[in-house]
């Protein structure tokens, strides 16, 4: 396993009678994208904001490669931590009247970088980032796009071992999304020096699907669950769907496919979690966690049970059911 | 050094908005071409209405003429020791309307000279009794101007009296003016006032800038860097010092264009100026400290403006409320404010000649209190929003 980069330990903080973030324990490996998702309120920035330093919990720890992070100040030891952790916030922080370049220098000089440095490094990110072209524009001149990733730039000008990106794909158009996405992905790649830890938080369960390694799942402030996106699906949610071809016609009439239907759903009641006959096309919905591992044991026992299945098709259960599961559908903002 | 960087990166932001550096730095100046034209061009003149009823005429030598005339004539002759005229004397017949002006402030006073005034003089003048010909003085005694226009007005006369009736004071009036006061026009008195005012007015700028910044939350992306809020807030206030050395230069500029001169040394005037403007963007980032936006930190920054405008003596004459004396000082209820101590040395520096020693304590005062000042800015800001 690789080595510990981030550590909360207990972590709580309270904002009146709100626990915005409650006994939150985790560990974050080097090297992994770890998917930090929530709903709206759910403490996701909150645990961002003690992880950056820039709150102070009001019980339990941060640990950054083994060193506990303070609440605010740079004190001994502090600038080092923070030279390692670059964070890219939600909203898009530009100075308006600087160019895209000097952006970069400035904030790399904030990160202890001499200037000729930071304006190397800033040049080569806003080269990946696509904003080559741009670099002596004025951010009050760029489109939204443009804006989040050079806000993802400023993010990385002092080449931080830890990642923490706060919804980095919002606002992005496709295009961008992809170019984003990727370099977020390159990031955690070893090329000669020591491969980044990226902290993604988002909304987008296919984002978080796609990049992360793990995923935890946060609501009110406490951990639900943290393990891999697939685990989670295998674990949790209303399960993969295999849809069946039912090839001997029983669900010719409605009184046939009621009948049909509960003789499926007593099948498989030892299995399934769901079972519904699509009369019409004669095509049985069987709902269950890991229905690949368990599909031989469903074709079994219809057959058993008389049917004769034909075609077999097969939708995966989505870390969307996963996250709707725990955290369920009432609306939260 | 990051302080640097924070000053460097602000001041090309500044550069990049011309026309708002422009207003900042205009302010002032355009503040004090303001106050010359309310002058008339380098001091008051009261405007005074006369209704002139005598009906006799004295006689001087060969000729005889109205004492009245005469009187009036006496009236406009009074001068500031500049040349500029001190009375502008209109001549009315209706009383009535004469007094409408006055309610209406178009006039500071009214001096009616009754039909017998000739009639008086010519009498005491071949020393037969007088009949006390009452000249009567008409005015608002709620408006100021009116205290002085009638003062002047009435030693205009009196004196006129004196040399038509050939008769002297048993006493007579000398007055000395204090270093180089006597030679200043109305507009040289009120410009330590109206620079220290200047500096004051800045605290907009600063407050509603500051609170910019924290609106675009770029306080919070520099926060989760090693910078340190003394970086922070140095850079910026950098920024804001240079800033105010500019105004106040450009101020001192236009002051000598429009006719002022400056009694004493002037870098001890600019000194004072810029330590006042230390206190200002401490009292700018007191006020954005407590404002979360711009358009807040705009209403907020009115209190501490007419505290330091009103109470300091920049605008008004100061509020003499005597607390206790220390060493020799007295100190009153508003020398906690940097901006008492600053109008008093740059009065003493630019009207009376004063130089740096004779400066020292209001120096060492409001240098203490734009420290004190600074610093609770700095600190309540960093609580506030750098925390």
């Amino acid at each position: 396993m690789s080595e510990i980069v981030l550590q909360t330990q207990h972590l709580t903080k309270h904002y009146g009678a709100l626990t915005a973030v409650d006994d939150l324990s985790l560990e974050v490996y080097g090297g992994e994208v770890f998917g930090f998702l929530g709903p709206n309120g759910a403490g996701k920035t909150t645990a961002i904001n003690l992880i950056c330093g820039l709150l102070k919990p009001d019980a339990g720890q941060v640990f950054i490669h083994g060193k506990p992070v303070g609440g605010s100040g740079v004190r001994d030891g502090e600038a080092e931590i923070r030279t390692r952790v670059g964070v890219c916030p939600q909203n898009t922080i530009l100075w308006d009247r600087l160019t895209c370049l000097e952006q970069m220098e400035f904030i790399g000089e904030m990160y202890n970088i001499p200037r000729k440095q930071a304006r190397m490094r800033g040049s080569e990110l806003l080269e990946i980032l696509g904003l080559a072209e741009k670099r002596q524009r004025l951010a009050s001149t760029l489109s939204g796009g443009m804006k989040r990733r050079l806000n993802l730039a400023m993010a990385l000008v002092h080449d931080p071992e830890l990642v923490v990106l706060d919804e980095p794909e919002a606002g992005l158009d496709p295009q961008s999304r992809v170019l984003v996405r990727e370099y977020i992905q390159s990031l955690t790649t070893t090329k000669g020096t020591h491969a980044k830890t990226v902290i993604l938080t988002t909304h987008n369960m296919d984002e978080a699907d796609r990049m992360a390694d793990r995923v935890a799942i946060i609501d009110h402030g406490k951990l639900l669950v943290l393990d891999t996106p697939a685990a989670l699906k295998q674990r949790l949610g209303q399960g993969d769907t295999v849809e069946i071809k039912l090839e001997n016609g029983l669900a010719g009439s409605p009184v046939d496919s009621s009948a049909s239907e509960a003789k499926a759903r007593l099948a498989l009641q030892d299995i399934a979690s769901d079972v519904k006959l699509e009369a019409q096309a004669d095509i049985l919905h069987v709902r269950l966690l890991n229905a690949l591992g368990r599909l031989a044991d469903i074709l079994q026992a219809l057959t058993n049970a008389g049917f004769h299945p034909g075609e077999v098709s097969l939708r995966a259960n989505t870390l969307e059911d996963v996250f709707i599961q725990l955290t369920g559908r009432r609306l939260r903002e | 050094m990051k302080l640097w960087s924070v000053f460097r990166v602000s001041l090309r932001e500044q550069l990049r908005s011309p026309w708002d550096l422009l207003l900042v730095l205009i302010f002032a100046p355009a503040f004090i071409i303001a106050y010359w034209s309310f002058m008339g061009g380098g001091s008051t003149y009261y405007p005074v209405l006369v209704i002139n009823q005598d009906r006799g005429r004295c006689r001087m030598g060969d000729s005889a003429t109205s004492c009245a005339e005469q009187a009036i004539a006496a009236m406009k002759l009074v001068t500031y020791e500049s040349g500029d005229a001190l009375l502008r004397v209109i001549l009315l017949d209706d009383r009535a309307a004469a007094e409408q002006k006055l309610r209406d402030r178009d006039a500071a006073a009214l001096v009616i000279f009754p039909p017998d005034f000739s009639q008086s003089i010519q009498a005491a003048l071949q020393g037969q009794p007088s009949s006390g010909a009452p000249v009567t003085f008409v005015g608002d005694l709620n408006n100021p101007y009116y205290s002085v226009a009638g003062i002047a007005a009435n030693a205009a006369i009196d004196g006129y009296i004196q040399l038509a009736t050939q008769q002297s004071r048993p006493v007579a009036y000398a007055e000395e003016s204090l270093g180089g006061s006597g030679t200043r026009s109305e507009f040289e008195t009120y410009v330590p006032g109206l620079l220290i005012a200047s500096a004051t007015l800045m605290m907009f700028s600063i407050a509603i800038a500051v609170t910019h910044q924290l609106e675009a939350g770029v306080h919070k992306r520099l926060q989760i860097t090693c910078m340190r809020a003394f970086d922070y807030m140095g850079g910026i206030s950098l920024l804001y010092i240079l800033i105010a050395v500019v105004s106040v230069l450009l101020s001192f500029w236009t002051a000598q264009l429009l006719g002022f001169h400056s009694q004493g040394p002037l870098w001890v005037a600019i000194i004072i100026c810029i330590i006042t403007s230390f206190a200002v963007i401490g009292v700018g980032l007191i006020t954005a400290s407590f404002s979360g936006t711009s358009a807040r930190a705009a209403i907020v920054v009115n209190f501490p403006l007419v505290l330091l405008l009103f109470f300091s003596g920049s605008v008004f004459p100061p509020v003499k409320l005597s607390l206790f004396t220390l060493a020799g000082h007295t100190f009153r209820i508003f020398d906690f404010l940097p901006h008492t101590h600053a109008v008093v040395a740059l009065n003493k520096v630019l009207s009376l000649g004063a130089g740096l020693d004779e400066v020292a304590f209001e120096l060492v005062a409001m240098t203490l209190l734009s420290v004190l000042y600074f610093m609770a800015g700095v600190w309540l800001f960093k609580r506030r929003h750098l925390s």
